[in-house]
């Protein structure tokens, strides 16, 4: 069964992370020195769990671009068990009282997340607190946890879905921290050692780069408290540092391959430089991919390209590609899985798509329905109490408003073709396209001569890099 | 007419409305949840079951129509004896009506706020769904009864929809984990349909003809083989006159019923191995045969499977990913088809024969000790804190119920299990294990990667 809860706290679409102003739970502060931890709580009477979070406001684009992977591995290692308690006898305890916490990685947040029958969240408040500040760090269990790792990421190797993305991030954030997904790459996460865990622990597990969330039946003021206590005995220390990593896309669409000999499908990502969650931008442009690419079954790649044209299955357009929309400005992305004899077809009639959709931007119908869509559908996004903290908790982390129903509608509601058209000249380019496609390279080359034999050499498109997987891991 | 004379009509004309809907369903019961909540089934003469929890945290529903049609049903229709066209039928359950042509009923269902919709297939249903403010209840009844009574069936689209269902089968067939799923249940199943995948072959997807698809929809679509099911914000006054208004004039109609044939008792393991391009490590699958959902037997090898398979302390983790042989393992209980399944994903340094010894051992501890209090206590409540975690959602929670409804005619089933749970003991997991973990009546499909081909130049 599917648990749902607090891990989906930071699943933000570009919609989503909003505040208000009522919702902000700023620390009381003395000298500029916060004295109380920062708390998003939502009371749920009917609950039978008490929904559980806490936030380290640090991830791995702040890894060493030699070890990146190591958020990662801090995650993970602070539930292997504490000073006074193996991992077995912490999870053992964990779980008979019918509790679960795991850590959730993302470039910019270490995020622990866990639930709990409501009867026992007081002991499992007692183990979260031994547990985060008191990590056992064992050397056997940092081997484990490696070699686990090691194979997570060579089983990456099974999902074309997964390599497309792995080769955009490895062009567009060459040489950085974000070059490599969160989890790391063979080649870095074997460059980490215990010492370097620890001392990363040491530097970021501290006041002001905690954050804690709740949803559970219980008074707001019995978990503040609760918290409080947890909060008060981690050490002073700085403020988490924003850090913006640029991308690097070519100005022209450029191919890269990653060789995957007898696919029966491509497996397509085309990606450029997408939109920060600050940007002034978010609600139009998010607006227009609604109507463009974004939501399944009505957009306008998902009509031609499957319903007319029936070349795939699945094809869609979202900004969220680095896992939602945050501080970093992210990629703005077209994924799709046409079978393999309509792979070239694809790729050219999405990019004749995109320029079409950059120059003119929407029919009235089509932007009338993603508002109204957008609108009438806001509600779902405060559907339940962890929803609810969630938004509150987003809207912290990333300094941006929570929108009541009418500011909301009020700001769909203004957004015209003229300011769409606008927003995709400042902030997106009409050719400026790295496209990964997954399949057989030998099939790929045959394909695109064969669709591109009128078309004079200089101007096709073609393969100019590939990938193994094998490469693509390390 | 005079006023006081036309009020009196207006309320002899209400009055006789009123009882005409209140004859036009029926309430089965009201059934109170272990949780406080009560939910209530209604019929209505033509056979149409609704389920309805009302919920009012939020001015939002979950909408979901279940159809007692799968692909085991058209493998055993003598006018079809294919699969496939019950899930290319629920797609093109999507292209359109005369009131609302092909795309109308995405767009409206899109434009009044509709949140997760979609539809999915399996061996014994069809359901659709989607979430809506509940302020919409109205235009998506409306929608949902046209289509369910009007649809137009049109070959043109029916050879695009071909198209997508075909990507959809592609991309399945690079997934080398779906591969090794398809052959457990060719290898488990000898002369049943579950030997035959969902989602049809190719071949039989293309074929599909247009007269096909009218006969399975005039068939199967009908009001007595369907039921409605709402968690949330709206009531019974409202909800049941909507469902008279719209699908009350349906009509029934025969359902054809079939017997699935009887499986031969399975006397020896069965073994399958395959290659797949795609694959990059061994993929090991293990069915074990056991009894159907409403067996009593089923309470304790749930708990076991749980045992097994929930948490990072559960013995296949501890026992397989710990230690480096497996990406991931798991295991649970299948309803329809119905056996105790083991998925391992290997590490590629490791074989898929290592992971089914240590399944050996991890079953025959089973077998020779009683699990330990602890471990026990550790089982339970890891469900409990999966089904409370669960029934919050509106939509987890008709799921739930739609689904047991459909495999065990009883959409309370998931509860009692869980209530059953309570009244089990450690012992009854080793007695089932020894009853049903035996390697005579196990099939094991093993998926490795293709042999790395030399160049001979």
């Amino acid at each position: 069964m599917l648990r749902l809860g607090l891990s989906f706290f930071l699943v933000c679409s570009l919609i989503q992370a909003k505040g208000k102003p009522s919702f902000r739970a700023e620390p009381a502060t003395e000298n500029g020195v916060p004295v109380s931890p920062k708390v998003f709580y939502e009371k749920n009477p009917s609950a039978l769990t008490a929904e559980i979070g806490v936030v380290i406001l640090v991830g791995s684009s702040d890894d060493p671009v030699d070890k990146v992977g190591l958020s990662n591995i801090v995650g993970e290692m602070v539930l292997r068990g504490t000073k006074k308690k193996s991992r077995q006898k912490f999870q053992s305890e964990l779980e008979r009282m019918g509790g679960s916490l795991s850590a959730v990685v993302s470039h910019d947040m270490i995020q622990f997340s866990g639930g709990v029958i409501k009867e026992n969240y007081k002991k499992f408040l007692v183990l979260l607190e031994e547990t985060l500040l008191h990590p056992a760090f064992s050397e056997k269990d940092f081997q484990e946890l490696k070699r686990e790792v090691l194979n997570d990421i060579a089983h990456v190797k099974n999902s074309n879905n997964r390599l497309g993305g792995l080769a955009a991030r490895r062009e567009i954030f060459k040489g950085t921290s974000l070059e490599r997904p969160v989890i790391g790459s063979k080649s870095t996460v074997e460059k980490i050692t215990l010492a370097d865990v620890q001392r990363r622990y040491n530097n970021i597990f501290d006041r002001p780069k905690i954050v804690f969330a709740a949803a559970a039946p219980f008074p707001e003021s019995e978990m503040n408290m609760e918290f409080s206590r947890i909060w008060r005995q981690f050490p002073d220390g700085n403020k988490p540092l924003k850090r913006q990593i640029n991308l690097q896309i070519p100005d022209k669409p450029t191919l890269i391959v990653i060789d995957k000999p007898k696919t029966s499908t491509g497996s397509l990502f085309f990606a450029q430089a997408g939109i920060s969650i600050q940007d002034p931008d978010r609600y139009t442009l998010s607006t227009g991919n609604f109507s463009f690419g974004g939501e399944p079954l009505v957009s306008r790649l998902f009509r031609i390209i499957r319903g007319e044209l029936g070349w795939t299955y699945a094809i869609g357009s979202s900004y969220s590609s680095l896992g939602g929309l945050s501080n970093q400005k992210g990629i703005f992305s077209i994924s799709s899985t046409p079978s393999v004899e309509f792979t070239s077809k694809t790729i050219f009639k999405t990019l004749e798509m995109w320029k079409s959709y950059q120059e003119d931007g929407l029919s009235g119908d089509e932007l009338d329905l993603a508002k109204d869509s957008l609108i009438n559908s806001y509600p779902f996004e405060f559907e339940t109490a962890e929803k609810r903290v969630a938004k509150k908790l987003s809207s912290f982390i990333y300094d941006v408003p929570i929108l009541s129903s009418e500011e909301f509608s009020q700001k769909i509601g203004d957004i015209s073709n003229k300011k769409l058209k606008a927003a995709l000249r400042e902030k997106q380019k009409s050719n400026s396209w790295l496209i990964a496609l997954v399949a057989d390279k030998e099939v790929v080359a045959k394909d695109l001569e064969e669709f591109q034999k009128d078309i004079p050499k200089e101007q096709r498109l073609t393969i100019s890099k590939v990938y193994t997987p094998e490469e693509l891991i390390n | 007419m005079n006023i006081q004379k036309l009020s009196a009509l207006t309320l002899a004309v209400f009055f006789s409305l009123s009882s005409l809907l209140a004859a036009d369903y029926e309430k089965v019961s009201d059934k109170k949840l272990f949780n406080g909540e009560v939910l209530s089934e209604y019929k209505l003469p033509n056979g149409l079951k609704v389920l309805f929890l009302p919920r009012h945290e939020a001015k939002l529903l979950t909408f979901q129509t279940w159809f007692d049609i799968g692909s085991l049903d058209e493998k055993m229709d003598n006018k079809l004896k294919k699969t496939g066209l019950a899930h290319l039928f629920e797609h093109m359950m999507f292209r359109g009506t005369d009131k609302y042509p092909d795309g109308k009923f995405d767009e409206i269902t899109s434009r009044i706020g509709s949140d997760k919709q979609n539809a999915t297939t399996y061996f014994y249903r069809t359901n659709y769904y989607e979430s809506i403010p509940s302020s919409q209840l109205k235009k998506l009844i409306e929608l949902e009864s046209d289509r369910m009574a009007n649809l137009k069936l049109d070959s043109t689209l029916l050879e695009k929809e071909k198209g997508a269902v075909v990507g959809e089968l592609r991309r399945a067939l690079d997934n080398p984990g779906r591969i090794a799923w398809d052959e457990l249940n060719r290898t488990v199943f000898q002369v049943s349909p579950f030997r035959y995948t969902v989602i049809g072959t190719e071949e039989e997807i293309k074929g599909f003809s247009l007269e096909e698809a009218q006969y399975f929809y005039k068939t199967f679509y009908a009001p007595n083989n369907a039921t409605i099911i709402v968690v949330g914000d709206t009531e019974e006054s409202e909800l049941l006159p909507l469902v008279v208004k719209f699908y009350g004039d349906m009509k029934a109609q025969e359902i054809p019923r079939y017997k699935l044939p009887e499986e031969p008792t399975q006397k020896k393991e069965r073994r399958a191995e395959k290659t797949h391009p795609q694959a990059t490590s061994d993929i090991l699958l293990v069915g074990y045969r056991i009894p159907s959902v409403n067996s009593p037997k089923i309470v304790p090898l749930s708990l076991l499977s749980t045992h097994l398979s929930t948490g990072m302390e559960s013995r296949l983790r501890k026992s397989l990913v710990d230690t480096g042989i497996a990406v991931s393992a798991g295991c649970g209980v299948s309803n329809v088809p119905d056996y105790l399944e083991f998925t391992v994903s290997l590490s590629e340094k490791h074989k898929a024969e290592e992971a089914l010894q240590i399944i050996d051992r991890e079953i025959q501890l089973l077998k020779n000790q009683v699990i330990s209090k602890d471990s026990f206590e550790r089982a339970l409540n890891q469900e409990l804190l999966s089904l409370y975690g669960m029934i919050q959602d509106n939509s987890s929670m008709a799921n739930m119920l739609g689904d047991y409804l459909m495999v065990s005619g009883n959409y309370l089933r998931g509860f009692e299990i869980i209530e059953e749970f309570k009244k089990i003991k450690p012992q009854d997991l080793k007695n089932t294990a020894k009853e049903f973990l035996n390697k005579e009546s196990r099939s094991v499909v093993i998926v490795r990667p293709q042999p790395k081909t030399t160049s001979k130049g």
